[in-house]
């Protein structure tokens, strides 16, 4: 095996991070630029290109495709990501803690010799573990399905939202109530402030600019198209009634 | 607009080129500073594509290979020419300012 055949071998490996639709539509130019862009005699990618090819494509797997013109859906996925990165924080700040053992136990209230701390503590660990993740796989499955335009996703998160609602009110609760450490740890702050980004998601959900970027059941990718061209002429329509309201009156 | 995304328009404001072309043109016009990657370039390609600041051109296939060539649309000849005065006004003040400066300083 030549060295370009190496090197287009081990490019076309790191091209698997990509998604499958841009992969099919760019994957061959990518790797004709990356082909080019190769010094003479080099069998492997550097370190540098091969961190910015899987960057690239994880981001591009997790980034939804919205367009300018659905202002509100850009807006609403953007939260729901952030969503999804506070989560992931918190899970990395809740695992530091609850390693201890101690601190764990003394968060719960518990008094627990050490046989019995080390007995109840891996299966509790583990459900906070599973519990604490599912905020996050929410948060991340509904920003990729709203971002493509999936209506049954906006019905979905509004009906999270419904059970975050009543989430919410287990977290001012007693402390045998409570499902999550975020409450104990934190006390009710995080909680409200994750069911504000909720509630802010939902609005800009069903927001009236948002209607067109959803399709219902049956809609074909041509009428969406079609959705979305009358979308951008309504907000250059918009644009010039700006432009038009800026220019001094005539007389 | 970041920066490589700026260079990228401007590479593409003399006309179409494939992305090669753009990735030597973005480093001949920054002076060899901005060195853009592949990975970098299609992402932002594809993010301009998609706010229909860029089109495809045409596409050959060269040794086998695609080979796009991608042109400003007239909205992405608008922004560009928007935040290429933008900076360019800023740069003024900067440079008025500097030189007053310069002159109270002597």
């Amino acid at each position: 095996m030549t060295d370009q055949e190496h090197l287009e071998r081990a490019y076309r490996r790191l091209l698997a991070w990509y998604p499958r639709e841009f992969r099919h539509e760019n994957g061959q130019e990518i790797l004709a630029v990356l082909m080019a862009d190769a010094p003479d005699g080099q069998r492997r990618p550097g370190l540098a290109q091969s961190a910015d090819l899987i960057r690239s494509g994880l981001w591009l797997r997790l980034r939804p495709s919205v367009p300018r013109s659905a202002r509100t859906v850009r807006a609403a996925v953007k939260l729901m990501y952030a969503g999804a990165v506070v989560s992931t924080v918190n899970l990395i700040l809740l695992l530091a803690l609850i390693a201890d053992v101690k601190v764990d136990h003394a968060i719960l209230g518990y008094r627990l010799t050490a046989a019995q701390a080390s007995r109840v503590n891996t299966p509790f660990i583990t459900t906070w573990i599973l519990w604490d993740l599912v905020p996050i796989a929410l948060w991340l499955w509904m920003a990729r399905a709203c971002g493509r335009g999936r209506n049954w996703a906006r019905i979905v998160s509004t009906v999270l939202l419904g059970a975050a609602t009543l989430n919410l009110t287990g977290a001012f609760g007693p402390p045998g109530f409570r499902l999550s450490l975020v409450p104990m740890i934190y006390g009710p702050a995080l909680p409200v402030l994750y069911w504000l980004a909720g509630l802010a998601v939902v609005w800009l959900l069903w927001r009236p600019g948002s209607r067109a970027y959803f399709r219902p059941p049956g809609y074909t990718q041509a009428q969406h198209q079609a959705q979305k061209a009358e979308l951008d002429h309504q907000a250059q329509m918009a644009e010039l009634a700006r432009i038009r309201a800026r220019l001094p009156r005539q007389v | 607009m970041q920066e490589a995304t700026f260079l990228i328009l401007t590479a593409l404001a003399d006309g179409s080129q494939h992305g090669y072309g753009i990735i030597t043109d973005v480093q001949q016009i920054s002076g060899g500073r901005v060195r853009l990657r592949a990975g970098t370039l299609y992402m932002a390609l594809d993010r301009l594509r998609a706010d229909e600041l860029i089109g495809v051109d045409r596409e050959e296939v060269v040794d086998g290979r695609l080979r796009r060539y991608y042109r400003l649309t007239p909205a992405g000849t608008k922004r560009l020419a928007d935040e290429a005065a933008r900076l360019q006004a800023h740069a003024t003040v900067a440079l008025r300012r500097l030189n007053l400066a310069g002159g109270m300083a002597r």
